[in-house]
């Protein structure tokens, strides 16, 4: 073997390797009974759960079948913050499918929300107090404007 | 790490920062999803982070290779260190700060005695005693003074990368410099070791995001490591787990076996005694981890990882673990009396850590009884 050419070459499969039954898979089954379980909570008046499905050592056989159970909704809402959050409701009224990626598009958090609006959609109160005093600012300052013209002359 | 933003809220900074409360709370939700968190607890940690003051961090770097910093500033996202350093108040970094000499000193100075008894400290490297600490000195003091001195004011120690949580490579036989894990050298602080040569660095966020959002240490297992990251075994969580238990093993790099994915176990590969998140978390952004790329893992979370002979043995071979364990006595004679209270321990940590290896050499010699 003298050249290059003479080491023989074989291409694989691409992407990783399934191993037998799937991997590790997380129970699609536990997953749905979880997901009823926070649901009854819910309408219960119990607060919001959520199921991180990055800690579940889901087989892509798994993940398959738990999309195609919980389905797509109606509702669809993105988020621009450091990189983009996207949130759909499924199929399941109450049951949001969130994805968190970062600036370079990668995922960096995913988890199934069982909630009215997912709680990063939802405004902070002090986000909103603070929202208020400078509607009243501005309002203020345009008041002042149409009866002194544009220079206002500080007292 | 200017002086002017310590009075600042965690809230307030990241605003200044052009972070938003949405992006916090991402960030906060990916860290409590690595540290398998309850998924509601990231909200709670960014709600809570919000309105606190920003915590001092001071970060001292020894005997070390930088490789455990450049690992946690280098990391995927450029966001993650921009969010972690809006989040605390880093007030020394000899690697980032841009003072230096005099001035360098004085912040460090002045930081201890601001925040006494309040900042977290992070230590970088193992601890050289050898030659009177002449091995690893700053400012013209030792690196043994400036961690004494520097422990007293500490809420808690943070050991990033396993020179400072086990003695790493410089603590390996013959240990020429009389290396020392920070554990054997500081008794009375809280300390968590976040192994790893370098650690992942979602683990080293994570780790510090929790006791500053918490202000508790975490569960931690028997070398003080958090068991949210070291609870489980890289086996335990390994894609390449299902072929270990049908006994499909790859026997050499290049042949069918590897080339099907099957289990590196005979290839030497670390994974069973291995504490580490390598296999959930996984390394540059998720991408993969070594045994994903096709190489078993080295165990360098674990203690003592460098002596336990050739990376390419299979665990249950005679050879894996023989090498063993630094020799105390060894790093007595190089330290001295400048240690002695910390090598009394560090002769307790050896001790176990034989009893430990005797143990895998049992263990080793029963499954090669079972396999013959």
């Amino acid at each position: 073997m003298s050249r290059l050419t003479d080491i023989p070459i074989r291409i694989g499969p691409l992407g990783p390797i399934e191993p037998p039954g799937g991997g590790l898979g997380g129970g699609v089954a536990a997953i749905l009974s979880e997901l009823a379980t926070l649901l009854e909570r819910l309408v219960r008046g119990e607060p919001p759960g959520s199921i991180d499905l990055r800690s579940l050592p889901m087989s892509p056989r798994d993940r398959a079948e738990l999309q195609r159970v919980l389905g797509d909704g109606e509702v669809q809402a993105t988020v621009d913050a450091q990189g983009l959050s996207k949130m759909r409701e499924t199929r399941v009224s109450g049951v949001w499918w969130v994805e968190h990626f970062d600036q370079q598009g990668a995922l960096i958090a995913e988890l199934l929300e069982v909630s009215r609006v997912p709680e990063m959609l939802a405004s902070a109160s002090d986000e909103m107090a603070a929202g208020a005093r400078e509607l009243r600012a501005h309002i203020t300052a345009s008041a002042a404007s149409l009866q002194g013209g544009s220079h206002v002359r500080q007292p | 790490m200017s002086a002017n933003h310590e009075e600042l809220t965690v809230g307030e900074s990241l605003r200044r920062a052009g972070i938003s409360r949405r992006g916090f709370i991402k960030f906060c939700t990916a860290t409590a999803s690595v540290m398998a968190l309850p998924p509601w607890m990231g909200a709670a940690m960014a709600e809570q982070l919000r309105h606190a003051p920003r915590p001092s961090v001071l970060y001292l770097s020894f005997q070390e290779c930088t490789g455990c910093f450049e690992s946690l500033t280098r990391s995927f996202a450029p966001t993650i260190e921009s969010l972690i350093f809006n989040v605390i108040s880093l007030d020394y970094d000899d690697t980032l700060m841009a003072a230096a000499g005099d001035a360098a000193e004085t912040a460090l100075a002045t930081a201890m005695k601001d925040n006494f008894g309040k900042y977290v400290l992070v230590i970088d490297g193992s601890v050289p005693t050898g030659a009177g600490g002449a091995y690893c000195t700053a400012g013209g003091r030792s690196a043994v003074d400036i961690l004494r001195e520097a422990a007293q004011g500490a809420a808690a120690i943070v050991c990033v990368g396993t020179c400072s949580s086990f003695g790493g490579i410089p603590f390996a036989d013959p240990n020429p410099t009389g290396a020392w894990p920070v554990t054997a050298l500081v008794e009375d602080k809280p300390i968590i070791n976040v192994s790893g040569c370098p650690p992942i660095p979602e683990v080293i966020t994570g780790t510090l995001l929790q006791f500053v959002s918490t202000g508790q240490v975490p569960d931690l297992d028997e070398h003080r490591r958090p068991k949210a990251f070291f609870g489980n075994t890289i086996h335990d969580r390994c894609y390449r787990r299902p072929f270990y238990d049908e006994g499909k093993f790859a026997k050499s790099f290049d042949d069918e076996g590897a080339r099907n994915g099957w289990c590196l176990y005979e290839l030497g590969c670390k994974g069973p005694t291995t504490h580490n998140a390598c296999a959930t978390i996984k390394w540059n952004g998720g991408t993969s981890f070594p045994i994903e790329s096709g190489h078993g893992c080295l165990g360098c979370s674990e203690p003592g990882f460098w002596d336990k002979g050739s990376f390419y043995a299979a665990q249950s071979s005679a050879e894996w673990g023989k090498a063993g364990t630094p020799s105390p006595r060894r790093a007595l004679e190089l330290g001295g009396a400048a240690v002695a209270a910390g090598a009394v321990l560090g002769v307790a940590s050896a001790g176990v850590s034989r009893l430990r290896q005797h143990r895998s050499e049992q263990d080793a010699a029963d499954h090669n009884q079972k396999e013959g």
